[in-house]
C-alpha cells in the first residue's frame, strides 16, 4: 500500500467483483465500480437491490465475503494473512479507517444523551483527541454550515426530522472526511423537511472545496431531481449487480437498460 | 385486645442498632461482589466467542434456578467438606449473596446494552469509535439509565435476603431479633421493629431511583 501512487489519478474508492451474503440470501452479486475524488455519485434502484448493503461495505460497517473495497489506495477491512488467505484487520485499523470516511444514516442515529454540539465534537474529542476548545469551533463551524448554530445545546428530542438529519451531517463533516456517504438520508423525512437537507447536501457538493478539499460523495437516496441536479454519475443497482451507470442525464433520461426504464418511469411517474 | 409494650424495643434499641451494622456491612460486602462478577458476566454473555459465553450462561442459569438459602448452607457446609477451607458465617453469606446476585446484575446490565439501538453503535464506529470507546461513550451511558430501575429493586431485594444469614446464625437484624425474643418474649414487638428498620434501609432507595427515573425521564432521552 505504500506505493508512490498518483493521488490525482486513484480512485477514492475501488471496488471490485464485491460479494455479500446473509445466510443463503446473496445481496450483492458481484459489484464493480470506481469513485474519483471529488465525484458526487448517487446510486438509485428499487429497494432489496442492494445498494444500501454496498455502501455499508464501503465503511465495514458490512463486512464483505469475496472481492474488495479499496479506499483511497488502502484494502478496507482484511489484510493478507497465513498461507496467502485473508483475515480481518484489527479493529484500530478499521476503525482509524472509518474516521476518514463520514457517515449519514436514514434514522440519523444522533446520540440522545449528547447535546447537538457535543454529538459533532464526539468523534474529534475521543478519536482524534482533538483540543477540547479547538474541537468547539469547529463544531460550530460546521454547525453554521448546516444551519442549526443556534441549536448548538438543544438535545435531539427537541429537534425536527430535518433539524436531526443536518445535525448527523454537521457531525459527520466536523472529522473532515475524504469521503461522505449518504444512505437514503431523506427516506425517513417528512416531505416539507426533504428539502433543507438536499439544501444542505447541494451546497456540500459544490462547495466541497470550502469544506475540505474536494469531498466525494456516496449518496443513496430516492430522489431524483437531487441526482438530476448534482451528480457527477448515477449508478442504477438491482438484484445485487449495477446495471447501468453514466451522467444523470443519460441514466434519468435516455435509460437504456429495460429494468433502468421501468425504474426511473415508476419513480417519476 | 394486645397490649403492646414497646419498653422491649425501645429499651433494646442497641440490638437493632448492632444488627443493622451487620446487615449493612453483608450487603455492601454482597454488593461489591455482585457489581465486579455481573459486569463481567454481562460482557462474558455479550462476547462474540462461545467459549467465554458458555461458561457465564451455565453460571447465571445454576443461580438463577437454585435458591439463595439452598446456596447459602451448601458454600457453608459443602465448600468447607471440597475444599478444606473454613470460612465463618458472615463471609459465607456474604460471599453466596454476592455470587447469587451478581447472577441477576449480570442479566440486568446484558438487557441494558442489548436495549441500545444498533444505529446508535453504527453512528459510533462510523466516527471511527473503537470497543471500548462506544462502550464508554455511546453504549453505557443510555444503558444505565435503563438498568436503574431493575437494579434498584434488585438491590433492595439483596438487602431483603441478608436475613437468610439468621439461619447461618450471622448476627444481622432477624438473627438478633430472634436473640432478643428469647428473653423479651415480646415476638410482635420485635418483629414489628425489625419490619420498620428495613422500611427505613430499603425505602429511601426505591425513592431515589424514581427520582433518579423521573430526572432522566424529562429532557434528554428520545
Amino acid at each position: 500500500m505504500t506505493m508512490p501512487d498518483d493521488a490525482q489519478s486513484r480512485p477514492m474508492f475501488r471496488i471490485r467483483n464485491l460479494h455479500k451474503s446473509y445466510g443463503s440470501l446473496e445481496v450483492l452479486k458481484g459489484v464493480s465500480l470506481d469513485v474519483r475524488p471529488g465525484e458526487v455519485m448517487v446510486i438509485v434502484g428499487p429497494s432489496g437491490s442492494g445498494k444500501s448493503t454496498m455502501l455499508r461495505c464501503l465503511n465495514f460497517l458490512e463486512e464483505y465475503e469475496k472481492g474488495e473495497v479499496y479506499f483511497d489506495g488502502g484494502l478496507v477491512g482484511y489484510v493478507d494473512g497465513a498461507g496467502g488467505r485473508r483475515v480481518r484487520d484489527r479493529e484500530r485499523n478499521i476503525a482509524e479507517m472509518r474516521a476518514h470516511m463520514g457517515m449519514v444514516f436514514q434514522h440519523f442515529h444522533l446520540w440522545p444523551h449528547k447535546t447537538v454540539l457535543q454529538n459533532v465534537i464526539e468523534g474529534l474529542i475521543v478519536v482524534k483527541k482533538t483540543d477540547r476548545a479547538v474541537a468547539m469551533a469547529r463544531g460550530l463551524e460546521v454547525l453554521r454550515l448546516v444551519g442549526l448554530e443556534e441549536k448548538r445545546d438543544a438535545y435531539p428530542n427537541l429537534l425536527s426530522g430535518g433539524q436531526m438529519q443536518r445535525a448527523a451531517i454537521a457531525r459527520a463533516l466536523a472529522m473532515e472526511p475524504k469521503a461522505m456517504l449518504f444512505d437514503e438520508p431523506t427516506s425517513s423525512l417528512d416531505p416539507e423537511l426533504v428539502g433543507e437537507v438536499l439544501d444542505v447536501m447541494r451546497s456540500l457538493a459544490r462547495n466541497a472545496e470550502s469544506l475540505s478539499h474536494g469531498t466525494t460523495m456516496v449518496v443513496v437516496t430516492h430522489e431524483m431531481g437531487f441526482a438530476r441536479e448534482v451528480a457527477d454519475r448515477v449508478v442504477m443497482m438491482d438484484g445485487g449487480v449495477i446495471v447501468e451507470e453514466g451522467p444523470p442525464e443519460q441514466i434519468l433520461r435516455n435509460p437504456t437498460h429495460p429494468r433502468t426504464r421501468a425504474f426511473i418511469s415508476k419513480v417519476l411517474h | 385486645m394486645y397490649d403492646w409494650d414497646l419498653d422491649a424495643v425501645t429499651d433494646n434499641w442497641m440490638v437493632f442498632v448492632d444488627g443493622a451494622l451487620v446487615t449493612i456491612q453483608l450487603t455492601l460486602f454482597s454488593f461489591a461482589i455482585a457489581v465486579v462478577l455481573g459486569l463481567l458476566i454481562a460482557l462474558a454473555r455479550l462476547s462474540p466467542s462461545r467459549l467465554i459465553r458458555m461458561p457465564a450462561t451455565v453460571y447465571v442459569e445454576i443461580f438463577r434456578s437454585t435458591p439463595a438459602l439452598v446456596q447459602l448452607v451448601w458454600i457453608y457446609y459443602a465448600l468447607p467438606i471440597i475444599t478444606g477451607l473454613r470460612i465463618d458465617g458472615f463471609t459465607a453469606v456474604g460471599l453466596g449473596l454476592g455470587l447469587h446476585t451478581a447472577a441477576y446484575f449480570g442479566e440486568i446490565f446484558r438487557g441494558g446494552i442489548l436495549s441500545i439501538d444498533r444505529g446508535q453503535i453504527d453512528a459510533g464506529k462510523s466516527v471511527g469509535m473503537v470497543y471500548h470507546q462506544l462502550m464508554r461513550q455511546i453504549i453505557l451511558p443510555q444503558a444505565v439509565r435503563r438498568m436503574i430501575p431493575p437494579f434498584m429493586n434488585e438491590t433492595a431485594s439483596l438487602i431483603k435476603l441478608t436475613t437468610l444469614g439468621s439461619v447461618l446464625a450471622v448476627y444481622e437484624l432477624l438473627h438478633a431479633s430472634n436473640v432478643l425474643i428469647t428473653s423479651t418474649y415480646r415476638p410482635l414487638e420485635v418483629y414489628t421493629a425489625i419490619a420498620v428498620v428495613f422500611g427505613i434501609m430499603i425505602y429511601p432507595l426505591i425513592y431515589a431511583s424514581r427520582l433518579l427515573e423521573r430526572y432522566w425521564g424529562a429532557g434528554t432521552q428520545r
